[in-house]
């Protein structure tokens, strides 16, 4: 099947897609987009509606077949579907319940929290005619106040709090444990695609916790990762951002 | 490893229980699965307006608090969503999820956009309106000590707002907003095939009716069978099943006797 994979640079949702494909061997055509100026609203189907109001904002776009899909775990847990590399999501019910649960704090709770803090320290730019281009209302109103300077010092804070909150799971879950899910799986890829940037970030986050910084080593030199993260143009992917999702405005 | 030892202990012969509430939103999703799937379980009521969901009791299962969360054995499983997918592998039953990688996609990416994008909306309106004001008369001490037991933050927020109107304008209009979009969005959807993601009644279907059921209702405006034929087609398919008529069964609150509308046959002709 003929796949084209339109992707920014290997960080975020962008990465968890690049190195997914990698790993599970799927062939596609790779069309690099800068995300961090918008260019994903100037693709022919930015409007259709699941990739104009995806959750997740400014991602990857993976064309199949005429269908383009957005929203990087799902992607994921397609290519795992079709592709014939090694699993990435366990084979037990209960062990797949495991990381999608995982999955979904980690894009719920903390990808809007790296989302904002890499934005406010690398802000994306896009001109107002693009900025005019962009289908979600939502999504255009966040990138309207990261152009206009605009950081609420409760939502870097809370966001910084989400961070912590995210690294002190992880050095619980990886207690006994080298991979999140005991083997390399998707929930390993999206927490170091959204946590990766952090580390600079939020460095109090990440001291004293020798089993999170060794496994954020163990992920970036893992295959399909390190695949991933060599298609880098600037040589600092980790520090390239772009629109993420909202801050949880309901609870 | 832990997997396997957890095989041993639990398998689709061990008992379910699950906490929930109404047959609504989250608490609905996971018990009209269990349905669906046809699994005997174990119905634990809790009334989210007593804050029963924030007792010790329960919080010893679910330490957020936060309703629902499902026992399998000596498993604990908590997100509604992430239960269902369970559900649906574990158990026998009819196929709840369809065979196409890229249908599961759209599954997928449809649920999340009612949990995480129209749900909150569609919440907020909820609990203005109804929420609030079925506990908002109560001992003002009492209260404020039951906010105060909260969990999650974001959730005492919520609860804060709701019992004292603090909702602004502004959120209230962005969240009819994104109801009204939605509603554009899932008429859409269903105008291009019979269930929401693909061409089989699958978990989105489920998901959508929790979130959507009471539409015509409460939406009046920009949901009836003149504007959105196709929506309510879908609901009242879903509504007719028997699953889902055990699954109303278990609601115990007025919620559930507002879907006469969906009891009607389809008024304009047509489907
Ligand atoms: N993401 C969770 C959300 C659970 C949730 O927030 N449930 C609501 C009821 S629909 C709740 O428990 N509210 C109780 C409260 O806020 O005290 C899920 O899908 O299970």
């Amino acid at each position: 099947m003929r796949m084209t994979l339109y992707h920014g640079e290997p960080n975020g949702p962008s990465l968890t897609v690049l190195a997914t494909l990698f790993a599970k061997e799927v062939q596609a055509e790779l069309v690099r987009i800068d995300l961090e100026s918008g260019q994903r609203h100037t693709l022919p189907c930015a409007q259709e509606p699941l990739v104009a109001m995806s959750v997740e904002g400014e991602g990857a776009v993976l064309v199949v077949a005429g269908e383009a899909m957005t929203d990087s775990v799902f992607i994921a847990c397609y290519l795992d579907d079709v592709g014939p590399g090694a699993a990435l999501r366990p084979a037990d019910p209960y062990g797949r319940w495991e990381t999608m649960h995982w999955c979904r704090q980690m894009t719920e709770r903390t990808a809007p929290a790296a989302a904002y803090l890499g934005c406010w320290a690398h802000p994306p730019k896009a001109d107002a005619a693009l900025l005019e281009r962009i289908g979600s209302v939502d999504l255009r109103a966040r990138w309207q106040q990261i152009a206009a300077g605009k950081f609420s010092a409760d939502h870097l804070t809370d966001s910084r709090t989400k961070i912590h909150q995210a690294t002190e799971k992880i050095e619980a879950r990886l207690d006994g444990r080298q991979w999140l899910m005991g083997r390399f799986s998707i929930a390993d890829i999206e927490t170091y695609a959204w946590l990766a940037g952090m580390v600079r970030l939020v460095p109090a986050a990440f001291a004293a916790k020798p089993r999170t910084t060794a496994w954020l080593e163990r992920v970036r030199t893992s295959p399909a990762v390190a695949q991933a993260l060599a298609l880098s143009r600037t040589g600092e992917p980790a520090a390239s951002w772009s629109v993420g999702p909202e801050i949880n405005r309901w609870g | 490893m832990l997997c396997n030892t957890y095989k041993m202990t639990v398998g689709p012969m061990h008992s379910v229980t699950l906490y929930h509430w109404e047959p609504n939103a989250n608490s609905g999703k996971p018990m009209l699965a269990l349905m669906e799937k046809g699994v005997a379980f174990e119905s634990h009521y809790l009334d989210l307006l007593k804050f029963d969901q924030h007792q010790p009791d329960y919080l010893a299962i679910n330490p957020q608090g936060t309703i629902p969360a499902m026992l399998h054995g000596e498993r604990v499983l908590t997100e509604s969503t992430a239960i269902m997918e369970y559900v649906n592998e574990e158990f026998p039953g009819p196929r709840l999820m369809p065979e196409d990688p890229r249908d599961r996609w759209r599954v997928r990416w449809w649920m999340k956009l009612m949990d995480q994008w129209l749900g909150p909306s569609f919440s907020m309106i909820g609990w203005k309106v109804f929420v609030g004001p079925a506990v908002s008369s109560r001992d003002p001490g009492e209260l404020q000590a039951a906010i105060e037991r909260i969990p999650l933050p974001e959730r005492r927020v919520a609860w804060r707002k709701a019992i004292y109107g603090q909702f602004t304008e502004e959120e209230l209009k962005e969240s009819q907003r994104r109801v009204a979009l939605g509603i554009r969005m899932l008429e859409q959807e269903l105008a291009n095939r019979p269930w929401l993601a693909s061409n089989q009644y699958s978990l989105a279907d489920i998901n959508g009716f929790n979130l959507a059921y009471a539409l015509p209702l409460s939406q009046p405006a920009l949901s009836n069978d003149e504007l959105t034929p196709n929506i309510l087609r879908w609901l009242r398919a879903i509504y007719a099943r028997p699953a889902t008529k055990a699954c109303w069964a278990l609601g115990r609150t007025n919620l559930v006797k507002r879907v006469t509308v969906l009891e009607q046959p389809h008024s304009g002709g047509g489907g």
